[in-house]
Order: C-alpha cells, then sequence, then structure tokens
C-alpha cells in the first residue's frame, strides 16, 4: 500500500468519524428541512388573547410568516424587536399576514409574555404540541415562511436577528409578495 | 321463585361483568403495546440518541400523543411512520431506510473496520519487518567519540 493509498484511506475514515459524530451529537436543527415546497397544513387553535379560533385556512392566497415562539425560550425574547419589526415593515400589504404560534407553554405565561413584550399580531396556542410536530419543529424558535399557493418556501430555526432578519425580508418575503421565486436555502 | 330470579341475576351480573371489563383492559394493552412498538422506532428530535417511548423531553411526549391518536383513529403503524417523515425526514427513524446517503450509516462501520483493520494490519507487518531478526545479536560497536563521552558519564 503506497502512501497515496494509506492517505486517502485515513481521510475517509476520518470522513466517516465526522458524519458519524455530527448524526449522533450534532446539531438535529441544521439538518434542512423536508418540508420546503410541500403543502403548508391547514392548522388552527385558539387566539392566545381572545380565545377565538384562528385557522390558517382563512388566510389562503396570502404571503404567511408562522413564528413558533415560547414564554420560557430565551432566543425568542431575543429576536421579539426584530419579529415584531418585521411586522411593521409588512403589514400594510393586503397580501401579508403574520402568525405567531406559541409552543409548549402555560397560557397566563404567554399572556403575559405578550403583555410584557408587545405584540402587533396575532398568536395561536399550539395545545398538544400538534401544530409543531406537524411543521416538523425541533424547537423555538422555528420560522416558516408560506407562499400565495399554500406552499412552505422557507423555514429558520433560531432567532430572526441581524442576516437572517435581512435574508428573511429581503430575499424571502418582498419577492413572494411580488410574485417571484425566491432561494429556499436556509 | 323469586330468590331464584335474584340468584339468575346475581349469576349473569358475576359471569357478564369481568369479563367485558377485562375485555376492555386487553383492548387498551393492545394499543399500548402499538404504542410502544412504534415510539421505539421514532427518533425523540430534541434528545441524543434516544427514542420517543424512553424520552422525558415534552416533544417526545407528544409525538407518543400523536402516535396514540392516529392509532386510534384507525391508521396504519406505516401510515404513522411515513406521516413523521413527510415532517422530520429520515432524522425521525431510529433505524434509517436503507436508500441513498443512508447507505453510509449501513456500511460505514463496516468499512471503518475494514479499513481500520487493513491500516493496523499494515503497520503491524512494518513493525515485524523494522524488528531485527536476532535481538541477541550483539549491538554494533560503538565509534571512539561516543565510546569516550558514554565514559566521562559513567565516571561523573
Amino acid at each position: 500500500m503506497n502512501k497515496g493509498t494509506q492517505l486517502t484511506l485515513v481521510l475517509v475514515l476520518l470522513g466517516l468519524f465526522y458524519l458519524f459524530y455530527e448524526g449522533l451529537w450534532g446539531n438535529p436543527r441544521h439538518i434542512p428541512t423536508v418540508l420546503i415546497g410541500t403543502d403548508a397544513p391547514m392548522v388552527e387553535g385558539p387566539d392566545v388573547e381572545t380565545g377565538e379560533i384562528i385557522s390558517l385556512e382563512q388566510f389562503k392566497g396570502k404571503v404567511v410568516l408562522l413564528n413558533f415562539w415560547a414564554s420560557w425560550c430565551y432566543e425568542c425574547k431575543v429576536e421579539h424587536e426584530s419579529v415584531l419589526e418585521l411586522h411593521r415593515l409588512f403589514k400594510d400589504n393586503p397580501n401579508f399576514v403574520m402568525l405567531g404560534v406559541n409552543y409548549q407553554d402555560k397560557l397566563p405565561d404567554a399572556q403575559q409574555y405578550l403583555k410584557e413584550y408587545g405584540t402587533t399580531f396575532a398568536h395561536m396556542r399550539d395545545l398538544k404540541g400538534q401544530l409543531a410536530i406537524d411543521y416538523g419543529v425541533y424547537g423555538v424558535p422555528e420560522t416558516f415562511v408560506i407562499d400565495q399557493q399554500g406552499k412552505i418556501r422557507y423555514k429558520y430555526v433560531g432567532p430572526v436577528t441581524g442576516h437572517m432578519y435581512t435574508k428573511i425580508t429581503q430575499e424571502i418575503i418582498a419577492p413572494l409578495l411580488k410574485g417571484q421565486p425566491v432561494s429556499t436555502a436556509s | 321463585m323469586l330468590m331464584i330470579i335474584r340468584l339468575m341475576i346475581a349469576a349473569m351480573f358475576i359471569l357478564t361483568t369481568p369479563w367485558s371489563g377485562l375485555a376492555e383492559v386487553q383492548d387498551e394493552s393492545a394499543l399500548d403495546i402499538q404504542v410502544r412498538e412504534i415510539a421505539k422506532t421514532l427518533r425523540c428530535t430534541v434528545c441524543q440518541t434516544e427514542n420517543i417511548w424512553e424520552s422525558g423531553a415534552p416533544l417526545a411526549q407528544q409525538m407518543r400523543g400523536v402516535v396514540r391518536d392516529r392509532l386510534k383513529l384507525g391508521h396504519s403503524p406505516e401510515d404513522i411512520k411515513e406521516y413523521f417523515l413527510s415532517r422530520y425526514g429520515d432524522y425521525i427513524m431510529m433505524q434509517p431506510p436503507a436508500h441513498g446517503v443512508n447507505w453510509l450509516l449501513w456500511l460505514g462501520p463496516f468499512i471503518l473496520l475494514l479499513g481500520g483493520g487493513l491500516l493496523l494490519y499494515k503497520e503491524v507487518i512494518g513493525w515485524v519487518r523494522r524488528t531485527p531478526a536476532n535481538p541477541t545479536a550483539p549491538p554494533p560497536p560503538l565509534d571512539e567519540q561516543a565510546r569516550q563521552r558514554l565514559e566521562r558519564e559513567l565516571e561523573s
């Protein structure tokens, strides 16, 4: 076995070790989603503040941003201002809707959170975790963008701040509202 | 006569009630077994290498609830696994389906074993070849400079 073959073998083995390490201990949040381009599940749940049922079905034909959050989630607090800013940016567009999905939370805690940090859009409760599982959610915060045809066009795991805020607003939502194609890589 | 009727009613009650109760328990157990069997094949996505049956994470509990609800609705185990696959991809399966890049997972351990074994074999053969054939043979004589240094060190 010459040196070149030995080196190739060592590199292949190290590569396999790395893949196994990533598979066993890597963060599953980095795994690409299988949901892009699929029909968005038409979920529904009670409004956190009013208790009235909100259904995604009623927003068909609009670009919808779904943001999963919880009051106990630190990263949700980190992104909160950006999320509100994002809503301010597009709220006047009649083809845009933004919805929060409150995940694995107690109602009083969720209500207190919204009172404390403020909100300008509706939030539905995920009572049994079914909504989150329908959307293949790993944890919060997670953000989905659904196009006017009801297809999931983008998913981001983590706080929508800085570079991600710019990407979602300028490269995802704005083109979708103009009916332009978007890059789905997160 | 009244006594006989009462005895018959009591006998009917004793004979029917426990059996119907037991049937319910058996149904519940069968459902539990099905939930467990399916849950053991699904990975808890927020845990490290744990299935949703063993995990105590809230998401795993909710996933077990979804499995139970869907079984009650008459979905087959394959339908339920397909549903989770459609939401989370192959990562959700404790045993990833054998297709595409997943073949690396199935064949990887054997490749590691074979490659590692080959390298080890090569190294061992190298060591054996480098070892002198006769270890008791006298070492080569020291040159003059080395001999003087050794003597100095022994004297000090």
